[in-house]
């Protein structure tokens, strides 16, 4: 039976580690039981690159030396792999093991409890009992959720700064085209994932919606070429395609006792002049992108005064409804 | 089952953890790493086959009797290791996200400030990729402090809740079980007017009110939050939307049961509903973009909503 991954890679591990001096991949070859059954060559190189790089990626600093009979050593030394002197008192012990728990995403899940599980092992003190029950703290569970395909191969990317190509579908696209992009940095809000970064056709800055990329994340060669910012605001972005920081205002008539939201947002609200004050009143509301829809889901319970241009296209989609 | 990497990562730490606790108990260990026996004891298998050496004959003398685990040649194989720079990121990204979620108690938010702070300077370089990722928590600050107060002090609470479903505003009195935040924040409490649990999203409570009365929730079995918030029921309602290309957010914003694509670049998706009136408001916000294909009801009543409109403007 094949010796298991996780004991291949622990055995690596403990070699580089405990060794004084660089170890050739010959030595390592002989002294790893699980590469010794390998009898082909290119098969056993393929397996040592991959499984360096998982250690790599669990952390482990492992240097590459050019040793004098020209074969390459591999050591990874004692005081780049330990982890510096940490001090958390339990109030921050508590708040960490809180936040191990958002993640929904299985790679970022195992990665937060990976890192709880070596600052456990480096003397932080954890409670066991649950954080949530300890009086005195807040009892909210928050949850962090990345269902988005494209989510970890795009944050593997931004993370390296390698740039990508993806089909993309706009909101109102009938096809996905292809964009080539340089990934600066993701953001989560309300809920969804977006991609920040540089769109080499466009030759611009852009932000995408991880839930409207169709298809793979396929890695393109080479380096960004655009430089990237030292703050990258997705949200500023996203909030104004949800119609946030409008400048504008409109005024509508609104029946009495619908439309909450609406009047959660007015800038003023009165009863409506004449003969409908008694069921009427009339808001003057925030006018950004997208408040055409939001007023026709209120159908005959809100009417637009102004501007013109509102009103024409709440009545023009009011007529596409009738129409059926 | 736990993957390869997750569990190299977990048996480095392992060893290191063990060697300060001879003699630990497999109960306490595997609830220090936030696995199960089994899964302990399946890593208690692998690592007696491992060392720094084959030949050498060092193999690490670890055993277990099922109950205690015992390492009889204990060594400093490994040291508590750097973070990579996915752990940093996974818990300062998190951490700092939860940092921001307005009405947190303030010594909360000051806990996880400090260690992020510490948490940053022990990973060093690790910890730089973590900008890249942010998250941000919506919340409503007073109304959160009120929901958080009235769970901790088990408090029954009266709340002004804004349903859009039907547009309106009803009062219920509340005994609030959880509060969460996946994007929004939501509580889940049993409502005693309609006798049932159910979810309230924060930004939707128009007035709130923390009652002396106490809280007395049937227990009930926690939802599992990963599946999604809304878990429709097998028998609701079918509702088939057709939408155009304008008209696919649909699809992002509507759990459902299939979305079809259309040649034109559209979809036709089947969701179901407890009570399709609510999606009017759907239907007349899509406008051009779909249509409600069935039930009939509700593309009548999305129709009779949108003329009675229109007459308003003077149109008929």
């Amino acid at each position: 039976m094949a010796i298991a991954k996780a004991e291949r890679l622990m055995n690596l591990a403990l070699c580089l580690m405990n060794t004084r001096r660089p170890l050739s991949k010959r030595e390592l070859r002989s002294s790893v039981e699980a590469y010794r059954e390998i009898t082909s060559e290119d098969a056993f190189n393929r397996m040592f690159e991959r499984d360096k790089d998982d250690l790599r990626e669990l952390g482990l600093v492992i240097e590459t030396v050019d040793a004098l009979d020209g074969e390459t050593g591999y050591v990874a030394r004692r005081d780049r792999n330990r982890l510096p002197e940490i001090a958390l008192d339990a109030e921050e012990a508590a708040a960490l093991s809180l936040a191990a728990k958002v993640w929904q995403q299985a790679r970022l899940a195992g990665a937060a409890s990976g890192a709880l599980q070596k600052l456990r092992a480096a003397g932080v003190p954890f409670e066991e009992s649950g954080y949530e029950s300890a009086e005195g703290h807040s009892v909210i569970e928050p949850r962090i959720p990345a269902h988005e395909p494209a989510f970890e191969p795009l944050m593997l990317a931004a993370r390296d700064r390698r740039p990508v190509s993806f089909d993309y579908r706009k909101s109102n696209a009938v096809r996905p085209e292809p964009r080539h992009v340089e990934p600066w940095a993701l953001e989560c809000w309300r809920g969804h994932w977006y991609l920040a970064g540089w769109d080499r056709e466009r030759a611009a800055r852009r932000v995408f919606r991880l839930s409207r990329i169709t298809g793979r994340i396929r890695s393109r060669g080479g380096e960004f070429t655009a430089e990237v910012p030292d703050h990258v605001d997705v949200r500023q972005t996203v909030a104004s395609w949800a119609g946030e920081g409008a400048t504008a205002t409109a005024r509508i008539r609104l029946r009495r006792g619908a439309g909450y939201p609406l009047r959660a947002k007015a800038v003023e609200t009165m009863p409506a002049p004449g003969d409908r004050a008694a069921e009427w009143d009339e808001l003057e509301i925030p006018y950004g992108h997208g408040l055409d829809d939001w007023l026709v889901e209120f159908g005959p319970d809100v009417v637009v005064l102004a501007p013109g241009e509102l009103r024409d296209d709440v009545v023009d989609r009011l007529r596409a409804v009738a129409r059926g | 089952m736990s993957n390869a990497i997750d569990q190299t990562r977990r048996m480095l730490s392992l060893v290191t953890y063990l060697r300060e606790r001879p003699g630990a108990h497999v109960s306490d260990v595997a609830r220090a790493f936030g696995v199960t026996e089994a899964e302990l004891i399946g890593d208690l298998n692998v690592l007696p086959m491992c060392g720094t050496s084959f030949r050498g004959g060092d193999l690490l003398d670890i055993d277990t009797d099922g109950e205690r685990i015992w390492w009889h040649n204990v060594d400093d194989v490994a040291q508590p290791l750097r973070l990579a720079a996915d752990e940093a990121t996974a818990l300062l990204v998190a951490a700092r996200a939860v940092a921001t979620l307005p009405g947190l108690r303030d010594s909360d938010r000051q806990a996880l400030l400090r260690a992020c702070a510490k948490l940053e300077a022990a990973a060093g370089e690790a910890a730089g990729a973590s900008a890249r990722l942010s998250v941000t928590f919506e919340s409503e600050g007073s109304v959160f402090a009120d929901v958080d107060r009235a769970i901790a002090e088990r408090r029954r609470l009266w709340i002004r809740y804004y349903s859009p479903a039907r547009d309106e505003l009803t009062e219920r009195e509340v005994d609030p079980i959880r509060l969460f935040a996946v994007g929004h924040t939501y509580f889940e409490a049993w409502c005693r007017s309609s006798e049932d649990r159910r979810m309230f999203r924060l930004d939707r409570v128009a007035e709130i009110k923390l009652l002396d009365a106490p809280a007395d929730p049937p227990r009930i079995e926690p939802r599992d939050l990963s599946a999604g918030l809304v878990q429709p029921a097998g028998d609701d309602p079918e509702v088939v939307v057709e939408v155009g290309p304008g008209g696919r957010w649909v699809a992002e914003y509507y759990p459902h049961d299939s979305a079809e694509e259309l040649p034109d670049g559209g979809l036709r998706i089947t969701l179901r509903t407890p009570d399709p009136g609510s999606l009017r408001r759907l239907a007349l916000r899509l406008g051009r973009d779909g249509r409600i294909v069935s039930p009939q009801a509700l593309a009548d009543s999305a129709r009779a909503a949108a003329e009675q409109a229109l007459a308003a403007y003077g149109e008929e």
